[in-house]
């Protein structure tokens, strides 16, 4: 059983704070994906959790065992890296025995690996090739067969997927998510790539900073984003966030450009924002409860099947919505009322972010 | 036109070029190969009839062929210490960061530009003291003078350009640090350790200075300073000290041009990747 405890880690490189204690609980056999904007710390996480990192206070606990002071080989962990780092010169076979080999395992043993991991990974036709002679893909897929054929408790991804072209990773994302059921690893999988980790995730960590935003199943992050950091990052295209001014008490949040059945709970703060995404608005007044936005079209653009409609409000804040192609032409300069219904609506602290309440789901 | 012109250019200058580099080889051979009287001549005698009587002279006279074996032990040797001292040196050098690193590198690096006359003399008198005097042990360990720090500023680019994730995935597939070194790093400079092998070979096998001082009995000799020896009477036999020459300028010449593509290759590994 290999459960993963990130344990109030914190990182610093001299003054400055790159993890700011960190609490993850990664259950067994889970894929756990590390989401975040580059230089928010998820791969400095990921490489202490390796042990190619210390971290400057906390502990770091595999399967029950703290690792925090142990090196990365007796850690029982493998690793993609983002540039998939096989030794050049060495074959394919000998990049994955290499490992096999250093922990003494009998020929026929290190064999049967090589034999399960290169079909599992369908790399058995190029076992006798160097690294150089291969595309990036089938060098992904060495570097993944070089860490099933180890059979560790715990495999790490480091953006493993961000050097192969767009098509090849939608193809490839199937892959992993194939063999983390075959195999069965907790697999922690660092990525900035929101559609990547909505596609993987059994949960998702959000990170940003060097903190966590929130730790949920994709469902729960696109769904009831704990903050605007996370409501803005999740999801393509992002949520719409419209900035008000609110009555503390007032039932309803009435502005020129925006008219919002106010919620319970929301009444302490006097500046909100109040999202919506794309999907949830449609074009229309407003019916009994629902929230009703106003604003004058911006710009269209033809994205194939839809269409994503830039408009702006009164006050110039922008709102981007998607929707079916031919179901209106819309024109430039066009005034536009969206109606979006109250499960739709997501209040958050306009000063700290925090959302203010759970929508009805 | 213009085209042609500057290729006709180029190629002149290339020609200038190898001819001003060729023309002392030439010389060289030639000489080793004309009777004393020929030597002088002027203008040169270009067609005449070998003669390998100073090839004869160098084997039996003054033994050059003991001194090229000499030479070889102590090349070898010399090659053997500094890669085995050098190259975990560079490596650490390139890779751990601690106190003083880089005043250590410099330090290596300043220790290339010694003049060997002022560490002679100390090293003469430790030398004989514990009666390394004659033994090619001796220019083995004075050698590393120069050939340690020639490694260590050559290996230090080359294992710097290793890409660091290569070896923390050996660390992860279970290596140790020193078997990183051994299993990924070095294979992967290989070119570069051949470079710094042949260019510190090449300045143990020319030394004569410390050769000359350390080793002066007639069979601890190395082939530079069996070739001075026919330089010290009045008369010098010049056909002889060429056939001297060529003889220890082959096995250079022939390294040289077997290497000569890792050379280029080596020089520049770290800077291009």
């Amino acid at each position: 059983m290999a459960e993963i405890v990130i344990d109030g880690v914190a990182k610093h490189f001299d003054s400055v704070e790159v993890l700011k204690h960190i609490d993850i609980t990664i259950a067994d056999g889970e894929f756990m994906v590390l989401l975040g904007p580059s230089g928010c710390g998820k791969t400095t996480l990921l490489r202490m959790i390796a042990g190619l990192e210390t971290p400057s206070s906390g502990r770091i606990l595999i399967g029950g065992t703290d690792v925090t002071a142990l090196p990365p080989a007796r850690r029982g962990v493998g690793m993609v890296f983002q540039n998939y780092a096989l030794y050049p010169h060495m074959t394919v076979r000998e990049n994955i025995a290499l490992g096999l080999k250093v922990r003494g395992l009998s020929r026929a043993e290190i064999e049967r690996r090589i034999e399960f991991a290169a079909n599992l990974v369908q790399i058995r036709e190029y076992l006798g090739r160097r690294p150089r002679a291969l595309s990036g893909g089938q060098r992904q897929r060495v570097a993944l067969a070089r860490v099933i054929a180890r059979e560790p408790a715990v495999s790490l991804m480091d953006e493993p997927l961000s050097n192969i072209d767009a098509q090849l990773r939608t193809i490839m994302r199937a892959e992993l998510l194939r063999i983390h059921r075959a195999v069965g690893m907790t697999t922690i999988y660092v990525t900035h790539d929101q559609e990547e980790a909505m596609g993987l995730g059994d949960r998702i960590t959000v990170m940003n900073f060097g903190h966590i935003e929130q730790i949920g199943t994709p469902d729960e992050v696109y769904g009831h984003p704990a903050n605007a950091f996370v409501a803005r990052f999740i999801g393509s295209p992002r949520m719409n966030l419209v900035r008000v001014e609110h009555h503390p008490g007032a039932a309803m949040v009435e502005t020129p450009f925006l008219r919002a059945p106010v919620p319970d709970g929301v009444a302490a703060s006097p500046k909100v924002l109040i999202g919506f995404r794309s999907e949830d608005a449609r074009p229309g007044a407003a019916g009994e409860g629902e929230t009703e936005v106003r604003g004058q079209v911006d710009v269209v653009e033809h994205l194939g099947a839809q269409i994503e409609l830039h408009f702006r409000t009164e006050d110039g804040q922008e709102v981007v919505v998607r929707r079916p192609r031919g179901e209106n032409q819309w024109r430039e300069g066009e005034r536009i009322v969206l109606a979006i219904p109250p499960r739709g609506v997501h209040f958050f602290d306009a000063g700290t972010g925090a959302a203010l309440t759970v929508p009805v789901s | 036109m213009r085209e042609r012109v500057l290729t006709t250019l180029h190629g002149f200058f290339l020609l200038l070029v190898a001819v001003l580099i060729l023309f002392p080889f030439y010389w060289m051979i030639a000489s080793s190969l004309k009777p004393e009287a020929l030597i002088f001549r002027l203008p040169p005698a270009w067609l005449f009839r070998p003669d390998l009587a100073g090839y004869g002279k160098a084997v039996t006279e003054n033994g050059i062929v003991p001194a090229l074996v000499n030479s070889v032990v102590v090349t070898a040797g010399s090659v053997a210490l500094g890669l085995i001292v050098g190259a975990p040196a560079a490596y650490a050098l390139a890779r751990y960061n601690f106190r003083g690193r880089a005043q250590i590198q410099f330090w290596y690096v300043t220790n290339w530009m010694l003049i060997p006359v002022v560490v002679l003399l100390p090293f003469y008198l430790l030398a004989a003291d514990i009666g390394l005097i004659n033994s090619p042990l001796a220019l083995i360990l004075i050698y590393q003078t120069f050939v340690v720090p020639l490694v260590v500023w050559l290996l230090v680019d080359q294992f710097a350009a290793v890409p660091v994730a290569l070896e923390e995935a050996a660390l992860l597939d279970g290596l140790s640090r020193f078997r990183v070194f051994t299993r990924i790093a070095l294979p992967l400079t290989l070119p570069g350790i051949a470079v710094a092998a042949i260019l510190a070979g090449i300045f143990a096998w020319n030394d004569l200075l410390y050769a000359f001082i350390l080793t002066p009995s007639t069979g601890a000799r190395t082939a530079p300073v069996v070739m001075m020896g026919f330089l010290g009477g009045y008369i010098i036999p010049w056909q002889t000290v060429m056939s001297c020459a060529v003889m220890i300028c082959a096995p250079v010449v022939v390294g040289g041009i077997a290497i000569h593509k890792y050379i280029a290759r080596g020089l520049t590994l770290g800077a291009v990747k």
